[in-house]
Order: C-alpha cells, then sequence, then structure tokens
C-alpha cells in the first residue's frame, strides 16, 4: 500500500513524515535510517510526499480497489457514426 | 491523565491552516493581532484539500465580466455551488474576491497560467464564467511563507479536539500534540477563534470504494471539524440539504471539472443537451446540473456514464494534462501514465460519490462570525456560503480582520482552562482511550458510524429519509457514542486524534438526523418518504440548528439573506 520508499536514495531528511496531509509516516531514527509508512490505509495519495522529497525516493502505489475504469474511447461512438 | 505539555496564550486563534486559516492568519496579522497561533492537524505546507494545488478560483473580474457583477452572480447561484446559499454573502465574495487574486499574484502564486485572466469550466453554454482558471500547485507553500513573514506562529501536528466557552464567549482551545508518538495537550487562552477546518467526510459509506474511508474526493482528514462550532453552541444551517461530489471512478481523487469532454452513454450519445464536443470554455455542466445522473444511469440500466475527452485536440489535451497538474492531480496523473490510459484513446466512468459536509455547517454573517461571540469560521465548512478554494481565501481574509478589531476590544478570560469543564471533560474521555489495554479501533466506530448514516440517514433519489428512520437512527447513534465512549483504545497521538475525530463526526451525524427530522419536505437529494412534496413556504427559507449550553436542541427557521 502506498507510499513507497526506495530505500536506497532516502537519506533519512524527514521531509516526507513533517508534511504528509494525513500523517501516515513514523520516523524513529534510533529503530531505522527510512522513514516507515505506519498507517497505508489512510493515504489520501495527495501526491505531497512524492513532490517533496528532495532525492525522489518516494512513489506512491495505488490501491487495487482504487482502479479507474475505463474503455476505448472508440467504444462509445455513436453507432449511425461508425 | 495525560499531561499538559503547554498552556499558551493569543489574541486569534485559527484552526486549521488549509486556505481559509492561513488568510486568515495573515490578515489578522496585518490588522494588528500581535499574537496570531495557527493550529494545524498535520502541516501547513500540505495539509488539507488544497495540498497539492487546485485550478479555479470564483471571483468577478470588471475587465473580464462587465460592470455589473449580477450576471456571475446569477450564474454561480444557478449552478451546484449556488445550492442554499446567502445571496449577499456570494456577491460580496465575488465582489472582494478579485483583490484576493491580486493579492496571491503578488505573492507569487500563478494566477494567469496563460497570460491572462481566463475563466472556464463549470458553466452553462452561453452564461458567464464565474471560475478563474489558475496555478495552484504552489499556493500551499506560498501561503506558509506569508504567514512566516507575517509573524503568525503554526503549531503543525496540533490538531484542535475542543473549544471553551466563558460568560457566552469563546474563551480558549484545547489541542492534541501529536508531534510525538506519545500524546499530551495543549491548551490556549484566547478571545478570538477562527475555525476553517475544511469540508467533512467519512460519514457515510464510501461511495465508490465501501471499504476504504481514505478513498475521497476532497482531504479525508477534514472529519467533523463543524462539530467544534456545535457543541460550544454555533447555529448551524443546512446541514440536512446533502450534497454529493462526483468524479472519476473508482478513484475519487479526481478534479470532475478539470477534464474537458462530454458525458456519453455506452451507445455513445451524451448524457445532457449542453455540449456534443468536448469544449474548454464551458466543460459539461451536465453533472452541475443533473447532480444524481451518474446514479440514475446505473438504476435505469442505461449506464455506466463516460467522461470521453478523446474528440479534443491534442492542443486541448495538453491543456487539459496541465491543469490536471495544477489542480493538483499529480497522483492520478503518474498512475493514469503507468496504467497506459490516455484521454486521448480511453473514456473513463465518472460516478456520484457519498453525501459530504460541503458547505453546510456554521452560520455565518459577511466576516465569517458565528452566533457565538468571539467564534468565526470560514471556507467549506460554513453552511450559508460556499464556493471552494476561492470563498475559503476570501473569507478567511475578512475573518481574521475582523477577529483582530474584536480580540483588541476584549479583556484577557480570567479563568485557568486546564479547569474548565468542558475542557477538562474531554481531557479525561481522551485520556481514558490511552489508559485502556484492550477496545475498540477508531476504525470500527468510524466504519459503523457511515452505516448508520448510509441506513437511516441517506440521500435521494434512491434513498429515502423519514421520521421514523432518523429517529431509529438517532437511537443507534447515541448507542454508538455510549460504546465508543466506554470501549475506545487509542496506542499513539495519531490515533488519538482519529479518534477525536471519530467523537466530532458523531457530532455533525446528530446535527444532520435532527435538521433531517424538522425539514418536513422534499428538497433535493433530502427525500422524505413521509414528506414527498416540496413546500414553496421554505423555498427561500434556511434551517438553523443550535445546541444549548444545556444540551438541548433547537430549530429555527430564517429567511435566506438576498
Amino acid at each position: 500500500m502506498p507510499p513507497i520508499i526506495d530505500r536506497n536514495k532516502c537519506v533519512g531528511c524527514g521531509t516526507c513524515v513533517d508534511i504528509c496531509n494525513s500523517n501516515i509516516f513514523v520516523f524513529d531514527r534510533s529503530v531505522d535510517t527510512v522513514p516507515r509508512v505506519k498507517f497505508p490505509d489512510e493515504c489520501w495519495h495527495c501526491d505531497s510526499c512524492v513532490i517533496d522529497c528532495p532525492k525522489g525516493a518516494v512513489t506512491l502505489r495505488i490501491p487495487l480497489a482504487y482502479m479507474l475504469l475505463h474503455v476505448d474511447a472508440d467504444t462509445l461512438k455513436p453507432r449511425e457514426a461508425k | 491523565m495525560l499531561s499538559i505539555s503547554r498552556t499558551l496564550e493569543a489574541d486569534v486563534v485559527i484552526v486549521g491552516g488549509g486556505i481559509g486559516g492561513p488568510m486568515a492568519a495573515i490578515a489578522a496579522s496585518e490588522a494588528g493581532a500581535k499574537r496570531v497561533l495557527v493550529l494545524e492537524k498535520c502541516h501547513v505546507r500540505r495539509s488539507g484539500s488544497g495540498a497539492t494545488g487546485n485550478d479555479h478560483f470564483s471571483c468577478y473580474c470588471p475587465e473580464v465580466h462587465g460592470s455589473d457583477v449580477e450576471p456571475v452572480l446569477n450564474a454561480l447561484m444557478n449552478s451546484l455551488v449556488g445550492q442554499a446559499k446567502d445571496v449577499d454573502l456570494m456577491r460580496l465574495h465575488l465582489l472582494e474576491s478579485f483583490d484576493i487574486v491580486k493579492k496571491w499574484e503578488e505573492w507569487g502564486i500563478n494566477m494567469r497560467p496563460l497570460g491572462h485572466w481566463n475563466f472556464e469550466g463549470h458553466a452553462l453554454p452561453g452564461k458567464p464564467r464565474a471560475f478563474l482558471k489558475f496555478d495552484g500547485r504552489k499556493q500551499k507553500a506560498v501561503l506558509a511563507e506569508q504567514m512566516k513573514k507575517h509573524g503568525v506562529t503554526v503549531l503543525n501536528h496540533h490538531p484542535v479536539v475542543e473549544l471553551a466557552k466563558e460568560n457566552g464567549r469563546v474563551c480558549g482551545v484545547l489541542a492534541i500534540d501529536a508531534t510525538k508518538t506519545e500524546p499530551s495537550f495543549v491548551l490556549v487562552k484566547t478571545p478570538c477563534v477562527i475555525l476553517s477546518t475544511g469540508l467533512t467526510h467519512r460519514l457515510y459509506v464510501n461511495g465508490s470504494t465501501p471499504n476504504y474511508l481514505f478513498n475521497t474526493a476532497h482531504c479525508p482528514n477534514n472529519a467533523g471539524g463543524q462539530a467544534l462550532g456545535w457543541r460550544i453552541g454555533a447555529s448551524m444551517v443546512n446541514m440536512e440539504i446533502p450534497y454529493t461530489h462526483a468524479g472519476t471512478k473508482y478513484i475519487q481523487r479526481a478534479g470532475k471539472a478539470t477534464w474537458i469532454g462530454v458525458y456519453r452513454y455506452p451507445d455513445g450519445r451524451p448524457l445532457g443537451p449542453f455540449v456534443t464536443k468536448p469544449d474548454p470554455e464551458y466543460g459539461d455542466v451536465t453533472s452541475d446540473i443533473w447532480n444524481s445522473a451518474f446514479i440514475d444511469v446505473m438504476q435505469n440500466g442505461r449506464g455506466p456514464a463516460y467522461l470521453d475527452c478523446s474528440e479534443n485536440t491534442p492542443e486541448t489535451l495538453a491543456y487539459m494534462r496541465k491543469a490536471m497538474f495544477d489542480e493538483g492531480l499529480s497522483a492520478l496523473i503518474a498512475y493514469m501514465d503507468d496504467k497506459g490510459i490516455d484521454p486521448a484513446k480511453h473514456a473513463v466512468e465518472f460516478t456520484r460519490f457519498e453525501p459530504i459536509l460541503h458547505g453546510r455547517g456554521l452560520d455565518v454573517d459577511k466576516d465569517g462570525l458565528t452566533s457565538v461571540p468571539g467564534l468565526y469560521a470560514a471556507g467549506d465548512m460554513v453552511g450559508n456560503a460556499g464556493c471552494g478554494l476561492g470563498l475559503a481565501a476570501w473569507m478567511g481574509w475578512r475573518a481574521g480582520r475582523a477577529a483582530a478589531a474584536s480580540a483588541a476590544l476584549v479583556p484577557e478570560a480570567a479563568g485557568n482552562l486546564a479547569d474548565h469543564p468542558v475542557i477538562r471533560a474531554k481531557m479525561e474521555l481522551l485520556s481514558s482511550f490511552m489508559e485502556r489495554t484492550e477496545g475498540a479501533s477508531w476504525q470500527e466506530a468510524n466504519i459503523a458510524l457511515t452505516q448508520i448514516m448510509s441506513d437511516y440517514a441517506n440521500v435521494g433519489p434512491y434513498k429515502v429519509r423519514s421520521e421514523s428512520l432518523l429517529n431509529t437512527g438517532l437511537t443507534y447513534l447515541a448507542q454508538l457514542r455510549e460504546e465508543t465512549k466506554n470501549n475506545l483504545k487509542t496506542s499513539c497521538s495519531h490515533t488519538l486524534m482519529r479518534a477525536a475525530e471519530v467523537l466530532d463526526l458523531f457530532d455533525c451525524a446528530e446535527c444532520i438526523m435532527r435538521s433531517a427530522l424538522e425539514r418536513k419536505e422534499t428538497r433535493g437529494s433530502h427525500k422524505r418518504s413521509d414528506f414527498t412534496f416540496t413546500n414553496p413556504l421554505l423555498a427561500e427559507k434556511m434551517l438553523d440548528i443550535t445546541r444549548k449550553d444545556d444540551g438541548t436542541i433547537v430549530t429555527s427557521w430564517r429567511n435566506t439573506r438576498v
């Protein structure tokens, strides 16, 4: 569940922890050098952590249940126009 | 009991650092208030519905609209946002908001991404357009910077959970210090509080993903802030008039009006009569006019409804994509790119979401003043005005100035906030959640609430309300409240914050159901099975509901202000 932090890129600055719209991260530097996503179900997918990460270490994974339903637009062409 | 880590004093306290809150803080500071304090649940750089952007700001621009504001006002009042609003407030908002636009531009927010004042979207063909297209990506950073320049004190990660009143006037605020895992309380004595906590989600079962509380069209952390005003005795208005947003399915983060296309049935026919080809200037206003369109087509079997953008020119599609970034939809764009979903080739299904409190809440005057002296409100939590970001910015500004002037005239409250019975009771209740070793999670309580609201206070056209259902819902809500108070368990400052939100949501739910009982007619999506008609005598009236200090609840009708 979102967000995903790339441990190889993260420098442990804590920006994502601080600015998260939903306060979903925790960061205990005595335990790990990378923040932990403690409350993934509360992510709003606002992208703040992705945008503000100075190292580009954060990506979002949109849950399967949020799938964007879509069809090929050609299937919507009025029948007489086909 | 949890400890009180700090006791502060301020001239003006602002609850919520979204859009209205920072504007109120800056205005209060400019108007002479020395100690201006913003208490923000998350972080002012990225909090609230405007976290990563917005692309439309409602205002009246004489050089674009001409010398008469009335046609613009009429267009706005006849749209979804104009529903159940005081006309005088909306007029004043339009008249004064362009000054705010110019201020934002001066501060560094890109209000003219195309180089000119460009008004588009949310409009009927041939009618004036009230929404200025802008690039809001930097809005939060700019407002945070302006607060700093104006000497405003900001406490991030400090959710406000209760207000206190002394001799009929606001006297203080209780917040949780959630900067650390272990929570503590912060008390602030103040003669003026400006609430700007945004709209309220998480009251009903989620309309697109029933198992997910946080898949919401606006910030899901705005949950129940109206209840802070309710509990202190401020009049609430329009709580029973349902508002439902619409957008992409299943993900709710959509920015509906940013899409340029035509709503179509699967056989290609347009849903509405307004556009048959994509129109950047007006958008397809069908769902603004026909609010239940997306669920109607599912109920009658002709659906689903798609938004088809494929007939746009490549230039318009590029413009739309950029506007989506301006609106703060970069996560959606990244997802679509990753999945190969291309508006040039694919049509996206749209749906109506669950009811929310958007432009429902505190009844305010032109300065955002509520019925409680010293208490102001601005933005989406206001019940008698509402127009998203533009109104939040404008009303925050007015409220900030008014609060600063009021604070200068009021002597400091004498009492000790920690001994205030309302504050004391809240601290004891929240502390009991932390002391429990076993118990229910806040999610259980929140989900139970959404079940009750969706079964007993749901909205039309396919769900009904009635005296029987609403009274039953109130009984179940009372049971849930009691169970929650006696069983909820929290383990850290974060879950304690969520627990406090759920308590606020309970109050909002009660306020909705009691108001819905009093509106003995069917109006819009407020569909009463026992009063199936729309009463013309109530056409220009609004329903106020107030919780008195002794706990009794009173309702009254007032005329819509013109």
